[in-house]
């Protein structure tokens, strides 16, 4: 048996024995060791590089780069390289069918105008309405919604597929479903207030209310989303708590609203986060919903007036300023978030 | 007792058995739940039921019948589909031209850019700084990208003339495009695909690739044989996120593709036309027009719902 | 095989603007062939060591030689170590013969024949070749240790890391374990640093032990010297179950005067002491006897409670009846299993002076320890 092993031995011996000859030679300009004799500058000088960085940014620094170094490269052109052009973009005056941007003479005057024009100033209070009330309203109906389900109730996964399935449809589909349900003759809308002897309202004529019917609509398309974040967070509340609250003698209502709800901050925090964002992203909803740029009287938000000034009026600069505007506006949702992820060690 | 006694009597008086049971069971509080739930599960499908049985009615249809009522014999018509399955069907075709290469791409990337970012040791606070700015790529508002992005596409990356060569062989320039738009999209998707993939390579145990790296494997021998083929559940959960966010989008091919007409136009971007570019609302057709070129994220809500449930959810 | 060299390493986390010192200066040498245990109480730095030896965490300063030469910026996978982890890390989706192959196709040229050979004859030795087209999922735990330790083995690195690799083992297999690896290591002969809490797998495995605490060295030495001649007082309660007694006492002239007895010492350990008055007098339970007659290192003692373990019973003792029992001085001895004592009998303790320990109170440094040769005498007695 014995010798069985030093057999198995002698034989492994010797490869590994090839093996670390060829690794000898190769191994230390990859472990990034200064003691590299010096036959090629250029390689002890891309070593000695290689060597500090890893030492200043961690042991795979270099080799891990290869994986996500180039895509990021890419997003960040693509996404923090364009902001940074539109920025440039918004301070000249770049309209019409001028081939490219004058990048000679940059001033505020595009950021002035917008201040000045009403449209501009209406865009902007429905898009904080319209934020606001969509992700309110929308995270108060997924709260409820993962509440019911999370009763242990049967068919749960039914009932969760039915409430998710608007998320799945494009803008587009669901604006048409709307487009229908609103319509003023034949809709489900007036038909359903009719029996109470109500209407027919004019839903998205009427330049007080479209704004409430999209917020609705969009609603209807994103609450299963909110209740689907909630009822991960509810799953993750250990049993006990329920059991202890009722213990405690709490009403069902009492123990949700002071045991259960202020442990869901944290799903409540990144839901509402997805959600404005979604709510920024109305714009493809808004435009099907007329077929053209311009959407209903009084449902105008930043989103479409920076894509109809653009690409509908040719006011390049105009536009680009309005969506630095809307830029800010999301950058101050998602900073705060960020910086709270991080603290939480969560990145 | 009664257990044995319905089992030897066959299915149909087990279940009727089980029901009453379940039934004697349930509270007046237990309806009411049932009854809410199935209220709200209405709420969301009557808007998506009622389009439905209005794509198959007829002008006079539509104005006589409720709108959530199914069309009678009379009204009942495929016109509507055959128009819209003639108008969309080329816009199907040129969406999954881009749809497909940009969705698997972009989860290739993506899971490259996660492992990178999660698995080897390097400086975490550099990490962070990293991610942060890949996290915040995901919530950027796109309007803010848009005039650039066109003028990058139209002045600056000049693809068409590049590919003059593939114009010569009869396809159409507009198809530049589609190309434009898989760049686009997986520009713009590496941030959602990155997060998913960290989120589950997050939780890979630390020892396994340790013990790897310890076998004698490099980094990109860790991720060829041991990273990639565990990653299986992830990839079907962002293929299928990535799909419909991608199908569905209308805004980068009203930018890039512009309009309708071209032949390389998606279906999206045909839909929010179709009613109109016609005299009147013609609303059977819409309805027939906006659940064709939903069929497809149909389908994959349908057979993959829980992939989706759990990308959303991320 | 190879010899492995510590020189002042030392591991530095930050923790915000905190820094902490998980591993504190320590110094080892490892002969070729020898099986090394690193032992302590969880977060004494044990595994921290381990992992900066296998390349898993950076050494903040010191150097760690692997056959006299410096490895601490060579990669993980070039130093030609294996390691054995306490999850045993298995590759889910990799069959057994898989799992063992990975290292020798990655680290090696060799041809697939030659590695199939390899790891076969590996997979005998270890009795696990039915086991080799198996999924890891499908093995029970005890067989994924061993694929675990194939693994490793089939490498035939110059070094093998092991890290708590049998405490998710049931304690029987864990017993059969530890015996069959230390005759797989005696057999390999390949240097072996092995990482564990356990004070049983310390004493019963290694060549040497190595004792850390708060991430620093603390003694290392053959398991018996550790045992029997502590360096302090940390490796003498930390060696041993149930523990050292341990009572704090002042020098007064040619006593030891404690709370509850006095101690007279002879010349011999006097001449130990130097300066130091203020001490902590240790005795091992097993060395405390019962016996009949009182003297000067006898006391009168109350059994409070007797557990009995079969071939032995541990007895707590108690030097003051009349103070409530959570408050007394407690003696604990460990007795022969047929010397019967119960609760509240009276019985009489010696201290055998030459099985007393003696530490600094301060520091915790030992003045004197029992001498080996007079502990070797009493087992033989």
């Amino acid at each position: 048996m014995l010798d069985f092993y030093r057999r198995l031995h002698r034989t492994i011996r010797s490869s590994s024995g090839d093996d670390d000859e060829v690794r000898a030679d190769g191994g230390v300009v990859s472990d990034g060791s200064a003691a590299d004799p010096p036959a090629e500058p250029d390689r002890d000088l891309t070593a000695r590089l290689k060597a500090s960085l890893d030492r200043r940014f961690g042991s795979d620094f270099m080799e891990s780069s290869v994986f996500w170094l180039p895509p990021f490269l890419l997003m960040g052109l693509f996404v923090y390289g364009a902001v940074i052009w539109n920025l440039l973009i918004s301070l000249t005056d770049y309209q019409r069918f001028e081939n490219a941007p004058d990048y000679s003479n940059l001033d505020f005057e595009m950021y002035t105008r917008a201040l000045a024009d009403s449209g501009f100033i209406d865009a902007a209070v429905n898009t904080l309405v319209l934020l606001i009330a969509f992700t309110a309203g929308t995270l108060a109906v997924g709260l409820v919604l993962a509440i019911l389900i999370d009763r242990g109730i049967r068919f749960e996964n039914s009932f969760r597929t039915i409430y998710l399935l608007p998320m799945s449809l494009s803008f587009v589909v669901t604006a048409q479903f709307w487009l229908w349900i609103y319509n003023y003759n034949n809709g489900i809308a007036n038909n359903l207030i009719g029996t109470f002897g109500l209407g027919p309202v004019s839903w998205l004529g009427n330049q007080d209310i479209v704004l409430y019917a999209v917020i609705f609509a969009l609603m209807w398309q994103f609450s299963g989303y909110a209740m689907v974040v909630y009822l991960a967070g509810l799953r993750a509340i250990p049993t006990e708590h329920y059991e202890a609250a009722q213990v405690d003698g709490a009403s069902a209502l009492k123990m949700y609203w002071r045991v259960i709800i202020p442990q869901l901050k944290g799903a409540t925090i990144s839901a509402a986060v997805v959600l404005m964002v979604f709510g920024m992203k109305a714009f493809d909803f808004l435009y099907s919903l007329s077929g053209g740029y311009r959407p209903p009287n009084g449902a105008d938000i930043l989103a479409t007036k920076m894509v109809r000034e653009a690409y509908a009026n040719l006011n390049w600069a105009y536009g680009s300023a309005i969506a630095i505007v809307l830029f800010g506006m999301a950058l101050s949702v998602i900073g705060p978030y960020l910086v709270y992820e991080y603290r939480r060690d969560n990145l | 007792m009664s257990d044995t006694e319905p089992r030897t009597d066959g299915g149909t008086t087990t279940r009727t058995t089980r029901l009453r049971r379940t039934l004697d069971r349930m509270t007046v509080e237990d309806v009411g739940l049932y009854v809410v739930l199935a209220l709200a599960a209405a709420f969301y499908l009557v808007p998506i039921e009622s389009g439905l049985v209005t794509s198959f009615k007829t002008g006079t249809a539509i104005i006589e019948t409720a709108p959530f009522a199914p069309p009678g014999p009379s009204g009942l018509t495929f016109e509507k589909w055959r128009t819209a399955i003639d108008v969309l069907l080329r816009g199907m075709g040129n969406s999954l031209l881009y749809a497909v290469p940009a969705t698997v791409i972009s989860a290739f990337v993506g899971s490259i850019t996660a492992y990178g970012l999660t698995i080897p040791t390097w400086n975490k606070s550099y990490k962070a700084l990293v991610l942060m700015l890949i996290i915040a790529g995901i919530f950027i508002p796109y309007q803010a990208v848009l005039v650039p992005l066109t003028q990058f596409w139209s002045q600056w990356a000049q693809l068409d003339q590049v590919l003059s060569f593939v114009w010569a062989l009869g396809i159409d320039e507009d198809y530049v495009g589609i190309i434009e738009l898989v760049i686009t999209h997986v520009a713009y998707g590496i941030p959602i695909c990155t997060l998913l993939f960290r989120t589950y390579y997050k939780t890979m145990s630390d020892e396994m690739i340790e013990s790897a790296r310890l076998d004698g494997a490099t980094l990109r021998r860790v991720y060829r044989r041991i990273v990639l083929p565990l990653s299986g559940p992830m990839f079907a959960v962002v293929l299928i996120y990535q799909f419909t966010q991608i199908w569905n989008d209308l805004l980068f091919t009203l930018v890039i593709v512009s309009t309708e007409s071209s032949p390389a136009a998606p279906v999206v971007l045909i839909l929010a036309g179709l009613g109109s570019s016609l005299e009147g609302q013609d609303f059977a057709l819409r309805m027939a027009g906006a659940f064709f070129a939903a069929l497809p994220t149909l389908a994959v809500y349908i057979f993959f719902g829980e992939e989706f449930a759990e990308g959303v959810a991320a | 095989m190879a010899t492995l060299e510590l020189d002042s390493i030392t591991k530095t986390f930050q923790d915000g603007d905190e820094e902490i010192v998980a591993v504190d200066d320590v110094s080892l040498s490892i002969d070729d062939g020898e099986f090394l245990v690193v032992v302590g109480p969880s977060g004494c730095g044990k595994s921290t060591t381990l992992r900066m030896v296998a390349g898993l965490e950076t050494i903040t300063a010191g150097t760690l030689s692997i056959d006299d030469r410096v490895v601490n910026h060579v990669k993980s996978q070039n130093r030609d170590i294996a390691m054995v982890f306490q999850s045993y890390a298995l590759y889910p989706h990799m069959s057994v013969r898989q799992n063992m192959s990975f290292g020798l196709e990655e680290s090696t040229d060799l041809p697939d024949d030659e590695i199939n050979r390899m790891v076969g004859e590996t997979g005998e030795m270890l009795g696990i070749s039915p086991l080799l087209d198996r999924k890891p999922s499908d093995l029970s735990g005890g067989q994924q240790q061993r694929v675990a330790l194939g693994r490793a083995i089939v490498r035939d690195p110059e070094v093998f890391l092991m890290d708590e690799p049998l405490s998710n083992l049931d304690a029987k297999l864990r017993a059969e374990m530890r015996t069959e690896l230390q005759r797989l290591q005696n057999d390999l002969g390949v240097t072996t640093v092995y990482v564990t809490h356990d004070q049983t797998e310390a004493m019963t495995m290694g060549d040497r032990i190595a004792i850390l605490d708060g991430g620093e060295l603390q003694q290392v030495a053959t398991p018996l010297e550790c045992y029997h001649e502590p360096s302090n007082r940390f490796v003498a309660s930390f060696l041993g179950e149930p523990s050292m007694n341990f009572f704090d006492v002042t020098l007064e002239g040619d006593r030891l005067v404690g709370d509850v007895f006095e101690y007279p010492i002879d010349e011999g350990i006097r001449s130990d002491l130097g300066d130091a008055t203020d001490l902590v007098l240790g005795i091992r339970p097993e060395a405390v006897q019962l016996v009949d007659a009182a003297g000067d290192h006898e006391f009168e003692t109350t059994v409070d409670v007797v557990e009995p373990m079969g071939d032995e019973n541990t007895v707590y003792l108690h030097f003051d009846p009349d103070v409530e029992p959570e408050n007394a001085s407690t003696l604990v001895a460990t007795i022969d299993g047929f010397n019967r004592v119960s609760e509240d009998d009276t019985v009489i303790a010696r201290i055998p002076p030459d099985a007393i320990h003696l530490f600094d109170r301060s520091t915790g440094e030992a003045l004197h320890n029992r001498s080996m040769e007079n502990a070797a005498d009493q087992i033989d007695l």
